[in-house]
């Protein structure tokens, strides 16, 4: 029976090549979707799953109120690590204090080399577990350790022994290499970066937290006096096994509220534990609460693998039904002679598994060719996982689901049918389902509308944001990181020799990065302040050059300047801080701080220096040469860049010999604050025309059943004068009153997702009319191409012919 | 006796009015008979078929198959009961296009729950009583009318009905053709097989021990 029926299935997929290309082919390319977005999928939930106790690992965060707005920071005071690990005890195993991560200069002997890396407390390796290679667990005991990684032992020692070998940190600290890690896998993210454009790198090292304390005098400071108020670290903690998380929540809520200064108090700093599990797909918050991040991606990539995949079912369902006519006969012999439903269900529905089945292994083919075309699209490092059971045992039962789903409608209906009506030929076979069929191509032309109007928003937005003025010039700015002390003290010297030997037209310091928020405050008073408003303005420390490197433009004052003395105290504030303060005629006035008095001598338009989708921040810069982490130059467009980058790489290598030369295009950097929208942008646009193509192929095969269907009619027609056209419009009419229909349907729909999605951001488009005008066309023309193939073909077909097989 | 047809009333209802596509059809059928059913077009021959076979239900009246009630039966008893006992050959063969004469053969059998070796041992054996060995391997598309009907009437005959209904056999065939099938038919209702046919030709009629005529859904 069994062998009878895979003849009969095999035969007929041979027999009628162009239908079995149109179903095995869509459905194929509906399946690869999905694996595709399934595999992508599994992992970004099999983020740090690799860290053997993420489920008791959690990052300490910190919910801060100020003026009734709830912020999540994940910022700490340098005594809270202790507190918790004194105070409760029981509670947990470990209790880690980390720094930011960031690029450090490693040395050994001749080499130098940037390394990304990060200071942590003597737990950190257990905590994370980390697999050591070299070394073991205990290595950050040795104040004056470092484990590095696999790689970084690689690109420093080669096939020598790292362990016991000698190291210079930021041409200061002295370490030996005590442990070796293996890399970290790609899906992991154990740490909150500071810089944006630095997410994603490898972690190279891990040095121990008394060499933090040695090197930097204010981290000593913060130590030595127990500061509660300064916020520049981040503490890692892994409950204990008998501790639930949210119990261990509710009990250390106010551990940071207990010891703050009372002017801090005011924000009710309350502490809660954030996940491990949640960092990566959870790790957003508004007014405090979870509202989601990556997970949003996840789930809606989700609905359209679903929905990808069933456009291809739905092809399956049309394909077959609309073909109906030619197995009607079979069913009809069949039951004539002796076949009951059941058993011809049963048929239909083993057709569809195998070339469900078909699909499948096909769609597996085409997984192997795109993968490396998806892997870069989406920054993934994906692998295959053909050899692992647990992928098979997935695909067939996406396989079983698959060939029930479009398998199912058209075996029941092909069984049903009576034998003497088909095998007498009284009835149009295929009609009774075509008001079903149209519901499905409606359907499919609706998640196609949805899909390409979405794109064109999710564009729109982009676009939308990239336009917004940022405030400064990106052309030609390029920013480098002072890791070292041996920029210390030489700022004039580096700036001379800058501008006189090199490419550079101006140089200038700032605390953060261009692209970046580092520093904020509180504590500010001003005239006609409301005493119970609680002030957070962020901070620029910058040098008197910064305004004329970057390009900033005041708009009203001044900007600083080495004639005025009195500037080193000055401040200049943007147009969100004049604002924020309720400033009338704001230059001239004081803003008194803890340090003293302060005038206002500028109003700077406001600096696109965070989020792009978010409303720019009240900031004050001030001129402060101590706190400068980054140099920035602005190079002449009249010199070729590659000749000035090589004139300031000397120029560097001059002042600082031991320390390698790395830098970041300002633009660049920017640019990769849209990364998770240019991807959103590039996978909506590439499923788009996939769910349109899909949409094609089952209309391309509709319409020929159809056009086959009416032959007589039209040759009927034909032989009583019709026009070409007049046919031409007669078989098209149909499917565009379709599409219409489903670009009504899909309006509605469209609308409300991309209005949810553009909830995320603060700084939104709005969604114009004509881009639901535009989707529609764009489907409408590619499906009247389709569609006309076939009605040209039988328009143009000579009538005798048609009528003559009757 | 093998069927017993008694007061059969077959209708549509059409604007209103009731159109009789059979009515008031009596008659035995004994086992070893050869019935030739004749009439005009539309005069209800192949809806009387189609009753006999099972296929089609009526409207009112009593049929007995083999002593069973087929008016009284389910769906279910009444497809086991047809299954069982009756072959249909038809006008235009309906093979199956995408299986070969040998696989078409094996088809019923299928259904019927015989071993692999079973149904082997039976297409060998109604290849060889239809001399048709040499063409078990070509598609129905290859074979002219004639030897498609003798495949028909093959596959009808594979499961060892009591009963073989064909509705206009010869409908489809040139004069020679239709000849020789109606041999075979004369042959294997010599063997014993018990057969109706529906047919507009008198000289195919004159096959069969009896005529049925129909006119208008009566018999007369």
């Amino acid at each position: 029976m069994f062998k009878n029926y895979l003849k009969i299935a095999a035969r007929n997929l041979f027999n009628n090549k162009t239908y079995s290309f149109i179903n095995i082919g869509g459905l194929a390319l509906g399946l690869a979707v999905s694996i595709l977005i399934g595999l992508w999928i599994h992992d970004e939930k099999s983020f740090n799953t690799n860290f053997s106790n993420h489920d008791r690992i959690a990052q300490v965060l910190v919910n801060k109120t100020n003026n009734g707005e709830v912020r999540t920071r994940f910022t700490l005071p340098y005594p809270l690590a202790d507190e918790l690990r004194n105070v409760h005890p029981n509670d947990f195993n470990h209790v880690v204090m980390s720094s930011f991560p960031g690029d450090n200069v490693l040395s050994s002997k001749e080499k130098n080399l940037n390394k990304y890396g990060v200071f942590m407390e003597q737990g950190a390796l257990r905590l994370f577990s980390l697999h050591m290679l070299k070394g073991n667990q205990s290595a950050l005991n040795d104040p004056n350790a470092i484990v590095i990684s696999e790689s970084t032992a690689k690109a420093f020692f080669g096939d020598k022994e790292p362990i016991g070998k000698t190291m210079h940190l930021n041409n200061d600290a002295v370490v030996t290499v005590r442990g070796v890690f293996e890399d970290l896998p790609h899906n992991s993210n154990i740490f909150e970066t500071l810089a944006a454009f630095s997410e994603g790198k490898p972690l190279d090292f891990i040095a121990p937290w008394t060499v933090y304390v040695s090197m930097y005098e204010w981290v000593k400071t913060a130590r030595d006096r127990k500061l509660w108020d300064n916020n520049s670290y981040q503490v890692y903690v892994e409950v204990s096994n008998q501790s639930k998380l949210q119990a261990v929540n509710d009990k250390i809520k106010h551990a940071l509220y207990d010891h703050v200064p009372d002017l801090t108090k005011k924000s009710n700093p309350e502490i809660f534990l954030h996940p491990m599990n949640d960092w990566h797909l959870k790790s957003s918050f508004k007014n405090g609460v979870s509202s989601g991040g990556a997970i949003q991606y996840v789930r809606m990539f989700g609905i359209i693998g679903v929905f990808v995949l069933l456009l291809a079912c739905i092809n399956f369902m049309n394909l077959s039904t609309a073909r109906s006519q030619r197995r009607a006969k079979e069913v009809g012999i069949r039951k004539t002679v002796g076949s009951n439903k059941n058993q011809l269900i049963g048929q239909f529905l083993f057709e569809s598994f195998l070339v469900t089945f078909c699909a499948f292994v096909l769609a597996c083919a085409l997984v192997g060719v795109l993968l490396p075309v998806f892997n870069p699209l989406a920054n993934k490092q994906i692998v295959f996982p053909l050899a692992k059971p647990m992928f098979w045992c997935i695909g067939l039962g996406l396989v079983l689901i698959t060939s029930l789903l479009a398998g199912s409608y058209p075996a029941l209906y092909l069984s049903s049918f009576h034998p003497i009506k088909v095998l007498k030929g009284t009835i149009q076979s295929g009609k009774s389902a075509t008001s079903f069929r149209k519901v499905l191509v409606v359907v499919q032309f609706m998640v196609s509308i949805i899909l390409v109007s979405g794109t064109i928003l999710v564009n729109r937005q982009i676009q939308h944001t990239k336009n917004r003025p940022i405030g400064y010039e990106q052309n030609g700015l390029i920013m480098v990181e002072k890791t070292t002390a041996d920029f210390e003290g030489k700022y004039n010297t580096l700036r001379e020799a800058f501008k006189n030997n090199t490419g550079v037209i101006e140089m200038s310091e700032s605390s953060s990065p261009m692209t970046e928020v580092w520093h904020s405050n509180g504590g500010y008073e001003w005239e006609g302040k409301d005493p119970n408003f609680i002030t957070n303005i962020v901070n620029f420390y910058v040098s008197h050059d910064y305004g004329k490197t970057i390009g900033w433009e005041v708009k009203e004052g001044r900007d600083f300047s080495r004639d005025f003395a009195s500037d080193s105290t000055a401040y200049v504030l943007n147009e969100a801080a004049v604002e924020y303060m309720g400033l009338q005629d704001p230059v001239g006035k004081t803003i008194r701080w803890y340090d003293g008095e302060h005038k206002v001598i500028g109003v700077v338009k406001n600096l696109l220096t965070e989020s792009p989708f978010e409303p720019v921040k009240q900031a004050i810069y001030s001129i402060n040469y101590q706190e400068t982490n980054w140099i920035n130059l602005k190079l002449s467009p009249d010199k070729s860049l590659a000749q000035s980058l090589e004139q300031i790489e000397m120029e560097f290598a001059q002042i600082a010999p031991n320390v390698p030369f790395e830098y970041h295009f300002v633009d660049d950097a920017f640019g990769n604050k849209f990364k998770a929208e240019e991807r959103m942008r590039k996978l909506s646009e590439i499923f788009s025309v996939l769910a349109i193509f899909i949409s094609c192929l089952g209309l391309y095969g509709l319409s020929a059943f159809i056009a086959e269907r009416r032959t007589k009619e039209i040759g009927i027609r034909k032989v009583l004068g019709a026009s070409i056209l007049s046919l031409f419009k007669m078989l098209s009419w149909d499917f565009v009153v379709l599409i219409l229909l489903s670009g009504l349907i899909a309006i509605p729909v469209a609308y409300y997702l991309i209005l949810q999605w553009l909830q995320n951001y603060t700084y939104q488009i709005n969604i114009p009319w004509w881009v639901f005008g535009v989707a529609i066309s764009c489907v409408m023309l590619t499906a009247l191409f389709t569609v006309s193939y076939q009605a040209v073909r039988a328009a143009t077909s000579n009538p005798m012919k048609s009528l003559r097989t009757e | 006796m093998l069927l017993q047809l008694k007061n059969i009333f077959k209708w549509v209802n059409s604007g209103g009015q009731r159109i009789f596509l059979l009515k008031d059809i009596n008659f035995e059928v004994s086992e070893g008979e050869f019935i030739s059913i004749m009439g005009p077009s539309g005069s209800g021959k192949s809806t009387l078929l189609n009753v006999i076979g099972m296929l089609d239900g009526f409207d009112e009246g009593e049929y007995h198959f083999l002593d069973e009630s087929v008016h009284s039966l389910k769906e279910k008893h009444r497809s086991n009961l047809y299954k069982e006992y009756i072959g249909f050959v038809f006008q235009s063969y309906h093979l199956l296009d995408d299986l070969t004469v040998k696989e078409n053969l094996e088809m019923p059998l299928l259904y019927k729950k015989y071993s692999s070796s079973e149904r082997k041992a039976k297409v060998a054996d109604m290849l060889d009583r239809f001399n048709i060995v040499g063409k078990k391997d070509l598609f129905p598309a290859q074979l002219s009318g004639g030897q498609q009907q003798l495949v028909g009437i093959a596959r009808a005959l594979i499961s060892n009905p009591k009963l073989i209904l064909a509705d206009e056999p010869t409908g489809n065939l040139n004069s020679k053709q239709g000849e020789e099938i109606m041999e075979l038919f004369k042959k294997l209702n010599d063997e014993g097989v018990t057969i109706i046919q529906v047919t507009h030709s008198e000289k195919n009629a004159a096959y069969g021990s009896r005529v049925i005529n129909l006119l208008d859904g009566r018999m007369i």
